[in-house]
């Protein structure tokens, strides 16, 4: 009896989160599948395996697709660059001020991603102080900021930054002590210790937060949406306007799937390329 | 290093594969819309408007934001008994339908007993069938106080199904002291004022008002017209002239200074000027865009009764006059300007709320598209928009 309950047990702990993904994930990629095969206008939609919605979608939007990616890997380079030293401070260098940093990193999380947005719309303003600034000592060409892809990058490193700082630190923050004493018992400099043991111990954190920010900016439209201008619409911008304003339904469906493909590909190749400890720490080896 | 075995190999690339599958859910729940099956639609004889009795219970209706005052839905509680439940839930012809249309094309309403859409929008519900006939025995002040020039719409000769709501003006609105010399639609093009101008996302203004630049009459345009006025303004996007596509949130650009001429709608010009005194709409060289919104009944609407009963009410030019004065668009309701020059003459006066026909003489009405043009059209200038 209480075999056969402890042989159970793992199966429904895993029940919740089975029937959520299969409710909230599985049926409505079935029906977005279904409705990217449909073709004809709304109110007279047919599934008959239309698909041509994939061609027409990837050759029509190649170049939001392009852009979307070119966005969200600047934004994920520069939130790296700015994420490790960040995370690494925290996790070693704050002592007592730890809780308060990162607090500090979470606080913007207490409003509301669109009025975060918003706020970028501010600052960035033709006319704002940090324009004229940025005007005064040639850091921005001549012309408006807001408006421009540039602002859009700008966005989504902002929104996304704590999603790669945490991981990062995360994995710094288990980082045994003893092992960069031990390198610098062998005579590795700080530079060597740095490059040979907390980075490579750190790989996990990088991965996961370079995930975390690249996947979701790569399909995000708010951004483009308000720190955009002409010629800076992301490929979530293409969705929702085919969803919403231009009802093709089927067309829109079909640019999900295949931003989903892509996302999935280079992912996986990022993986590879990343080694496959990488993403998950020390339990893979 | 050991060498991993295959399946520790493959742990990572299925935690990757989740990870991208879950964000991406996010991302695609997040771009809204609803997927399922779109059926139903096609020419169908639209229902009626069935009264009974007194208006009576409670009634919900959808309209745009800051579109109402804030005494009348108060006093028609008060003066009917009805309840109303007030939303502000639309802010785009096409994303509302959008939404409503899986509900509609199932003969329901969403709860919802009135909407309050533009002519164009209105006419291809009606034509699918989405909308109810009204009762005009429900309807005495309609009848008596509705504008002459807007009872005979060539999209519903009889104003059989739709009731106007308000009635407005898209031209330009400049700030006059940074953009004086901006007088018509072709102006908005002057390279002066590069990456400060926005133009409208809404397909049957942004391209007829540069139409009307290009000196075509919106109303007689070809296809090849409609491509043309796309393509000036593809250039225009694509040179860096036009900063961005708005809807009314021009007005944050213009109030932050961030545009200095747009193409704008003409009750939002008379609420900026309250915070910037220097915003100005101006009728364009060219004439203007007209256009109005009517309330409507969709198919499967509860309580049609109180329905009606409140499109009689805005029918009072004393109730009216409330919502001119609040919304400064141009108003549907005869003997508005009579109640308004007792207690406010300035208003009464004023051209964009009561244009005299000299005024409006070059304006043009919203024009039709249909079928494939249709198709082909809108295709094209979203293009431009997506850039």
């Amino acid at each position: 009896m209480s075999s056969v309950r402890r042989r159970l047990a793992p199966y429904f702990l895993l029940g919740p989160g089975t029937i959520w993904l299969v409710l909230f994930f599985v049926v409505p990629l079935y029906y977005m599948a279904k409705l990217s095969l449909e073709s004809g206008f709304v109110g007279s939609l047919q599934f008959n395996w239309h698909w041509a919605n994939y061609s027409e979608a990837l050759s029509a939007y190649d170049t939001q697709f392009v852009r979307s990616f070119i966005y969200a890997g600047s934004a994920t380079l520069i939130a790296l660059l700015i994420s490790y030293p960040l995370a690494y401070t925290i996790a070693f260098k704050a002592g007592r001020w730890r809780n308060a940093l990162l607090f500090a990193v979470v606080a913007p999380f207490f409003t509301t991603y669109l009025i975060r947005t918003i706020a970028w719309e501010t600052i960035l303003s033709d006319e704002s102080p940090v324009t004229e600034f940025l005007h005064a000592v040639g850091l921005a060409p001549s012309g408006h900021i807001l408006a421009t892809g540039p602002a859009v990058v700008a966005g989504l490193t902002y929104n996304f930054l704590p999603f790669m700082i945490l991981p990062i630190y995360a994995s710094l923050e288990r980082i045994d002590q003893r092992l960069i004493e031990a390198a610098r018992d062998l005579y590795a400099s700080a530079a060597q210790a740095f490059w040979r043991v907390t980075l490579p111990l750190s790989a996990p954190g990088i991965v996961a937060g370079t995930l975390l920010t690249f996947i979701p900016a790569a399909g995000d439209y708010v951004n483009a949406q308000f720190l955009g201008g002409v010629g800076n619409r992301m490929i979530g911008n293409v969705i929702q306007s085919l969803y919403l304003s231009q009802a093709d339904y089927p067309s829109a469906a079909a640019l999900s799937f295949v931003l989903m493909a892509l996302i999935m590909v280079a992912v996986v190749i990022y993986i590879r390329f990343a080694g496959s400890e990488a993403l998950m720490g020390e339990e893979a080896r | 290093m050991p060498k991993p075995d295959s399946r520790k190999r493959f742990a990572p690339l299925m935690v990757a594969a989740t990870i991208a599958a879950l964000a991406l859910a996010l991302g695609l729940a997040a771009c809204g819309g609803g997927g399922g099956g779109i059926e139903g639609g096609g020419e169908k004889e639209a229902p009626k408007v069935k009264l009974e009795g007194k208006p009576s219970g409670s009634v919900t209706i959808s309209n745009w934001p800051l579109y109402i005052d804030k005494g009348t839905v108060p006093a028609f509680e008060k003066a009917s008994g009805v309840k109303v439940n007030y939303i502000e839930d639309i802010n785009s012809n096409e994303e509302f339908f959008n939404k409503m249309q899986p509900l509609l094309a199932k003969g329901e309403s969403g709860d919802r007993s009135i909407f309050v859409l533009a002519d164009y929008m209105v006419a291809k519900m009606h034509q699918l069938g989405y909308l109810q006939e009204l009762d005009k025995s429900g309807l005495p002040n309609v009848e008596r106080n509705l504008s002459p020039s807007l009872k005979h719409p060539g999209f519903d000769p009889n104003r059989s199904y739709t009731v106007p709501w308000q009635s407005g003006m898209t031209g330009v609105i400049v700030n006059t002291e940074k953009a004086p010399d901006v007088r018509s639609i072709c102006d908005l093009f002057n390279p002066k004022y590069k990456g400060k101008v926005d133009m409208l996302n809404e397909v049957r203004e942004a391209v007829p008002l540069t139409m009307k630049c290009e000196g075509v009459d919106p109303s007689q345009a070809s296809e090849a017209d409609w491509m043309k006025a796309i393509e000036k303004l593809k250039a225009a996007a694509e040179s860096g002239q036009i900063r961005r596509f708005t809807g009314n949130d021009y007005a944050r650009d213009l109030t932050s200074g961030d545009a200095v001429a747009v193409m704008g709608w003409s009750g939002d010009a008379v609420q900026l000027q309250e915070d910037n005194p220097n915003l100005e709409w101006r009728m364009p060289e060219e004439g203007c865009m007209l256009w109005s919104e009517d309330m409507v009944i969709p198919v499967g609407a509860p309580n049609p009764t109180a329905a009606e009963a409140w499109m009689n009410f805005v029918y009072e030019p004393k109730v009216q006059a409330n919502i001119a004065e609040y919304v400064n668009y141009v108003t549907p309701v005869e003997g508005v300007k009579q109640v308004l020059a007792k207690r406010n003459p300035e208003l009464a006066n004023n051209q964009l709320i009561f244009p005299s026909a000299s005024f409006t003489k070059k304006c043009s009405a919203t024009p039709v598209i249909e079928g494939q043009e249709e198709q082909n059209v809108v295709k094209a200038f979203n293009a431009v928009l997506n850039g």
